[in-house]
């Protein structure tokens, strides 16, 4: 069967989460679909499921357009797609899972579903126990049930949605042949994944997505470089910039080893000098929080020592870490950053701290005043925060910031924001550069890591690469290494 | 209602609470700790905390009022003596509420677990005092300990035509320092970030922990002042029983829920409240119906009040 | 949001609190007295007791009319007082209050004191005893009690005879003079009987008292009656005598007794206590408190009332006529006729003053020695009872 999506739109409020996406798959391949996250791959899958109704555009089977209204519709027409973590009786047995949504009547004919499972099982070398509880599955197994589940309700069109996760290496291995046999049987296996080695690995063909548009495509094998550029972006006109002189070493990182709940940073050395941009790069959750994390004290150190405006502050909280200088600028900027259910005012309060009992109320409501006009804040004073618009959020974060700050931590500075919002965040930052604030900044967006950075960590699975030098560092250069490889 | 008219059960407790100047002081002096317990409930519900404990710490403000007043009673001037069992009371609660507290912050225990175990060994703990150190000579009852002599009772003030129990302008005077902490300085507006969200409070450099330490200490005191109360209170029964705090915690919790943090509305809830505990004694001597009534009418009313909450909070979202 | 509904909830009990007072009590032609009663006032124990007794004051004295509160404890109406509820009686026209617990009388002697022109009265206590340890009362506060001490010697007879194991346990309350005379007095009644009728030895006869700690249960704060009852019966104590004012110990015998254990119980207070567990009664000891009432309310209406401390004892001619005797026992179903017959000899020896329980040589519980040999125990020595008597097992205090 061949399956074709055309110019396929899906809003959801604002966001254009599809605008336009059109893509052919052949009978008989595997096709990848490309993308960070938040580029409209789910969304794009979920319409072609009959989970999401279009917005305009249209689908087409084997040449004939049909209308998916609904996952059963699907179904029937030959498509079905896997959840993450699917599993939609935890109870239940293996073989009862199986047996959900068979056709039939309502006998129901278990020896003959015990059969089918045993004999596509084998086939895929899938070894499910029938008589199991759903919910003793791992979830490799419960894709492996799920798939098994798909086949025999005669799915020629299996829709993987990021199916690596949460799975073992050697259950990858044995979903990978599966999917090659399918292929090999003339299915159809739409593979959504930011994974670029995966897509490398296993696919005929790829997508890319960015930004809900079809970004290319491409034939595999295809260059790693060449993929990272459509994933992120086309490679931005250089800036030149006027090199500043750098102050002494403002944080300094000697072999450090720092780890969370999901990864472990090892032995990571670096040294910032004020006045200097540091970006971060990497897919997101590679380790480029728990690095800004250990430097600001909110993660622990276990290893190396960390150094901030010449202060030894490993193992030290993280009030230490402000109390020597240091600022951090979370991700999300309501809930971390900014207090939602505050106003401007009680923010500014909360930012002058005069070690007195009571709160001058005129003095922070005048500083919220001046916070508005210098940063043109769409607001009042008692505006709560979470009446801002992201950009207005951003630019009173950086509002809030003290007057004097020798190391100034940020996650995507500009996510989310327009055009002209983030120009003016990174003149700002700028500014406070010139001023002698080391930046340590992590983002998704290649054009703005290469633009506004002097040099470019890269992350990679918890895998440290770099410093490079941005004026010399390219799109290839660094998609490779985000990818994972030459790390 | 069994067999006996609503209306004429209300006009019964209104008449019970409020027909006569010494009822308006009984509710007064039943109030007052109501006022305390619900004044220290508003410093920790800022902080969006769940202070279950605050019953235990009522308990342990009596239980330290009482031993103060049984080492000091006679070695000091009665004022001196009673004004040392209100700091030992404060003292007592305190150190109960950062209990909980200190579970919460260091041990990972919901303070609401925390202070239920907390309230449990509170009550424990009075139960052995009164039967066994504290115990009257040779007597064994948990009817309480001997009684403090009237120099020891907190005075009532007169305010013609009403002599009122000095307690109640300590509840009052707690009502209105709380509410100025709150509205007015660093410690109040931190609870307030901590409150709306732990993380972004702690990432905006607030000492969360502290803050959240002395936000139960400071319910804690106000609490143990409530027992305090209850002790020495001007028509108390000037003794440590067991059940002293008669659910005046977990009342209180009412209040402030009910109240939704507005001083003012919790100070007259908790009046409300007082006078219907109060009132409602007229019941069985009136109309032969069991006084729970009481306990009955006041849960209708919360009722009432949550419907009335929920019917609001959907036309809103309906508006907007 | 929050704020305003709180202002509208605000707002309507203000209203409700600010409607009209209904119009003062008229002061009736009738005599109102009050009756605080600690517990239910169907408890079939003590607070039932006087409640039957405030009924039969109604009926014998023309136009007294009772008004009263029960269950004034702190777990079942936290934060209220004694003197507050005198004070709400007195509004109600009472002109005679009784507080019918011993648990009320450092209320009573407040409330005596608030309004000194008030007869009230404190069953059970001593303050206004002038020859007693404890008289600080006001002139207008009264005591009365019934002499239980009797029924109980009765009671502990009827056990000691129906023992089939020679052991006998006491559900004790709380631990102060009264209960202790009371637990002694059970602890005279079995021994003498043991001793003088079955011939047996007295040491041979184990007599164990358990205090839960208050006069009924209260779940957290008391031990739990019917838990100590299960205990005595499954540790071969085969009757309980009941000195609480609720009836567990009869119930669990009577469950037991179901099962096919033969256990037998006392229970105590009110006179009707038997009907709830006719198979396991031997009988109950009793307070008859309606001729004190009758006293009381006639003192006051003929406006002769003057501070009194009775301690009313049986009419020996009959102990269980209601109209004279302010203590009876009432036989249960389960006695013997062989018991019941040794209990009329013992009814008798004690009303014609040929046997004298409380007489020497007796020693306490530590060994002193509380009665000389002939000694008989004045109203002092019997009222202020220090310890348990030797030969009873549990503790003094």
């Amino acid at each position: 069967m061949r399956v074709e999506l055309r110019d396929i739109h899906k809003s959801f409020g604002p966001v254009r989460a599809n605008d336009g996406v059109s893509l052919t798959a052949d009978a008989g391949t595997i096709h990848g679909i490309l993308g960070e996250n938040g580029a409209g791959k789910s969304t794009l899958m979920k319409v072609l499921a009959g989970i999401l109704q279009p917005d305009r555009g249209e689908i087409l089977l084997d040449g004939a357009p049909v209308r998916i209204s609904s996952p059963a519709a699907a179904i029937r027409l030959g498509i079905g797609m896997l959840q993450q973590d699917p599993l939609d009786f935890p109870s239940l047995s293996v073989l009862d899972n199986f047996l959900l949504g068979s056709p039939g009547g309502l006998v129901l004919d278990r020896r003959r579903a015990r059969d089918a499972l045993r004999r596509l099982g084998a086939r895929f070398a899938f070894a499910l126990d029938p008589d199991a509880r759903g919910e003793d599955l791992t979830v490799g197994e419960r894709q492996q049930l799920e798939i098994l589940r798909l086949l025999r309700l005669g799915v020629r069109v299996l829709i993987l949605d990021e199916p690596t996760t949460a799975i073992s290496a050697s259950q990858r291995g044995q979903l990978f042949a599966a999917l090659r046999a399918m292929a090999a049987d003339g299915k159809v296996v739409f593979f959504v994944s930011h994974k670029l080695e995966e897509v490398q690995e296993l696919c005929d063909a790829v997508t890319v997505l960015r930004r809900g548009r079809v970004a290319g495509e491409a034939a595999m094998p295809a260059e790693t470089g060449r993929l990272v550029q459509l994933m992120f972006g086309q490679e931005p006109p250089r800036v030149t910039r006027a090199r500043l002189p750098l102050g002494p070493p403002v944080l300094e990182l000697a072999d450090v080893t720092a780890s969370d709940a999901r990864l472990t940073l090892e032995h990571v050395s670096l040294q910032v000098r004020a006045g200097e941009v540091v970006g971060l790069a990497g897919l997101e959750g590679s380790g480029q929080r728990l690095f800004l994390h250990a430097c600001a004290g909110l993660a622990p150190v276990t290893r190396g020592r960390v150094r901030i405006a010449g202060r030894d502050l490993t193992g030290r909280s993280y009030a230490q870490f402000l109390a020597a200088g240091g600022a951090y600028l979370p991700a999300g900027r309501l809930g971390e950053g900014l207090i939602p259910g505050l106003t401007l005012t009680e923010h500014a309060a909360l930012a002058g701290r005069h070690g007195t009992l009571f709160v001058d109320w005129r003095a922070a409501a005048r500083a919220a005043a001046r916070h508005i006009g210098e940063l043109h804040i769409r607001g009042t004073p008692r505006t709560d925060v979470q009446a801002l618009s992201g950009g207005n959020q951003q630019r009173a974060l950086l509002a809030l910031l003290p007057d004097h700050v020798s190391v100034l931590l940020m996650e995507h500075p500009t996510r989310g924001l327009d055009l002209e919002s983030a120009e003016e965040i990174w003149r700002r930052l700028l500014d406070r550069r010139a001023r002698g604030t080391a930046i340590v900044f992590s983002s998704s967006d290649l054009d703005e890591l290469l633009a506004r950075s002097d040099r470019i960590l890269v992350f990679s699975g918890g895998r440290v690469a770099g410093p490079l030098d941005a004026r010399e560092a390219t799109v290839e250069r660094l998609g490779e290494l985000i990818g994972g490889k030459g790390v | 209602m069994l067999g006996a008219s609503p209306v004429e059960a209300y006009r019964l407790i209104v008449a019970g609470a409020l027909g006569q100047p010494e009822r308006v002081a009984f509710v007064l002096s039943a109030w007052a700790p109501l006022l305390l317990a619900a004044a220290g409930l508003l410093v920790t519900f800022a902080a969006g905390l769940w202070n279950i404990g605050v019953e235990g710490q009522v308990l342990l403000g009596a239980v330290f009022a009482t031993g103060a007043l049984r080492a000091l009673g006679h070695l000091l001037p009665p004022p001196g003596a009673v004004l040392l069992a209100g700091l030992a009371a404060v003292l007592g609660g305190s150190l109960w509420a950062l209990l909980a507290g200190a579970l919460r912050a260091y041990g990972n225990v919901n303070e609401i677990f925390g202070g239920l175990g907390l309230n449990f060994i509170a009550g424990s703990l009075t139960v052995y005092l009164v039967l066994g150190p504290w115990a009257r000579p040779g007597i064994a009852s948990t009817s309480g300990t001997l009684p403090f002599a009237p120099s020891l009772w907190l005075p009532t003030i007169p305010v013609p035509p009403l002599e009122v129990p000095g307690e109640v302008f300590l509840g009052i005077a707690a009502m209105g320092a709380v509410s100025v902490a709150l509205r007015g300085t660093y410690f109040g507006l931190h609870l307030a970030a901590i409150g709306r969200s732990l993380r972004a409070a702690h990432l905006r450099g607030i000492p969360t922990t502290r803050e959240m330490l002395r936000a139960f200490a400071a319910c804690g005191g106000l609490a143990g002042l409530a027992g305090f109360v209850l002790v020495t209170g001007a028509h108390s029964r000037h003794q440590l029983f067991p059940l002293i705090s008669g659910g005046d915690g977990f009342l209180a919790i009412l209040v402030v829920l009910l109240a939704g943090r507005s001083a003012l509305a919790c100070i007259l809830i908790s009046g409300a409240f007082a006078a219907i505990s109060m009132g409602s004694l007229q019941l069985p001597l009136a109309m032969q119906l069991d006084s729970s009534m009481g306990g009955v009418i006041q849960s209708l009313l919360v009722l009432c009040a949550i419907l009335l909450r929920g019917l609001r909070a959907r036309l809103v979202s309906r508006e907007g | 949001m929050w704020r305003i509904s709180a202002w509208a909830i605000a707002a309507a009990l203000g209203a409700v609190l600010a409607a009209p007072a209904p119009p003062a009590p008229g002061a009736g032609a009738g005599l109102v007295f009050g009756v605080v009663l600690v517990g239910p006032r169907n408890d079939h124990g003590w607070s039932e007791a006087h409640f039957i007794a405030g009924q039969y004051a109604e009926k014998k004295v023309p136009g007294a009319r009772m008004v009263y509160v029960d269950n004034v404890n702190p777990a079942a109406k936290p934060g209220v007082t004694v003197p507050q509820i005198v004070d709400d009686m007195v509004s109600k026209g009472a002109r005679l209050v009784l507080t019918t617990s011993d648990d009320f009388k450092d209320g009573t002697l407040e409330a005596a004191r608030m309004h000194p022109q008030l007869p009230i009265i404190n069953v059970s206590g001593d303050h206004a005893w002038k020859a007693g340890r404890d008289y600080k009362a006001p002139p207008n506060e009264s005591n009365f009690m019934g002499r239980m001490e009797y029924m109980k010697m009765v009671a502990g007879c009827a056990a000691a005879l129906t023992t089939r194991t020679g052991k006998l346990g006491y559900l004790g309350p709380l631990v102060n003079d009264e209960t202790r005379r009371l637990a002694d007095s059970a602890y005279l009644g079995a021994r003498y009987c043991w001793a003088t009728y079955l011939r047996k030895s007295p040491a041979s006869l184990r007599f164990k008292v358990t205090w839960i700690g208050f006069w009924f249960n209260i779940p957290g704060q008391t031990l739990d009656p019917t838990k100590v009852a299960d205990d005595f019966y499954n540790t071969g104590f085969d009757v309980v005598i009941s000195g609480i004012d609720t009836t567990e110990a009869l119930v669990e015998a009577n469950k037991l007794a179901r099962a096919g254990k033969r256990v037998w119980a006392v229970p105590y207070d009110f006179k009707g206590a038997c009907r709830e567990a006719p198979a396991v009664c031997l009988g109950v000891p009793y307070f008859n408190w309606g001729p004190a009432y009758v006293k009381a309310i006639t003192l006051v209406r003929d406006g002769a009332y003057k501070q009194y401390w009775d301690w009313n004892g049986p009419d020996w001619k009959n102990i269980n006529d209601p109209d004279t005797s302010a203590v009876g026992f009432e036989r249960g179903p389960a006695l013997s006729a062989a018991a019941s017959a040794r209990l009329d000899g013992l009814i008798r020896g004690m009303g014609a003053g040929s046997i004298v329980l409380w007489k020497g040589p007796l020693r306490l519980q530590d060994g002193s020695l509380y009665l000389r040999a002939g000694q008989v125990a004045s109203d002092q020595q019997v009222w202020y009872m220090p310890q348990l008597l030797q030969g009873m097992e549990g503790p003094s205090k």
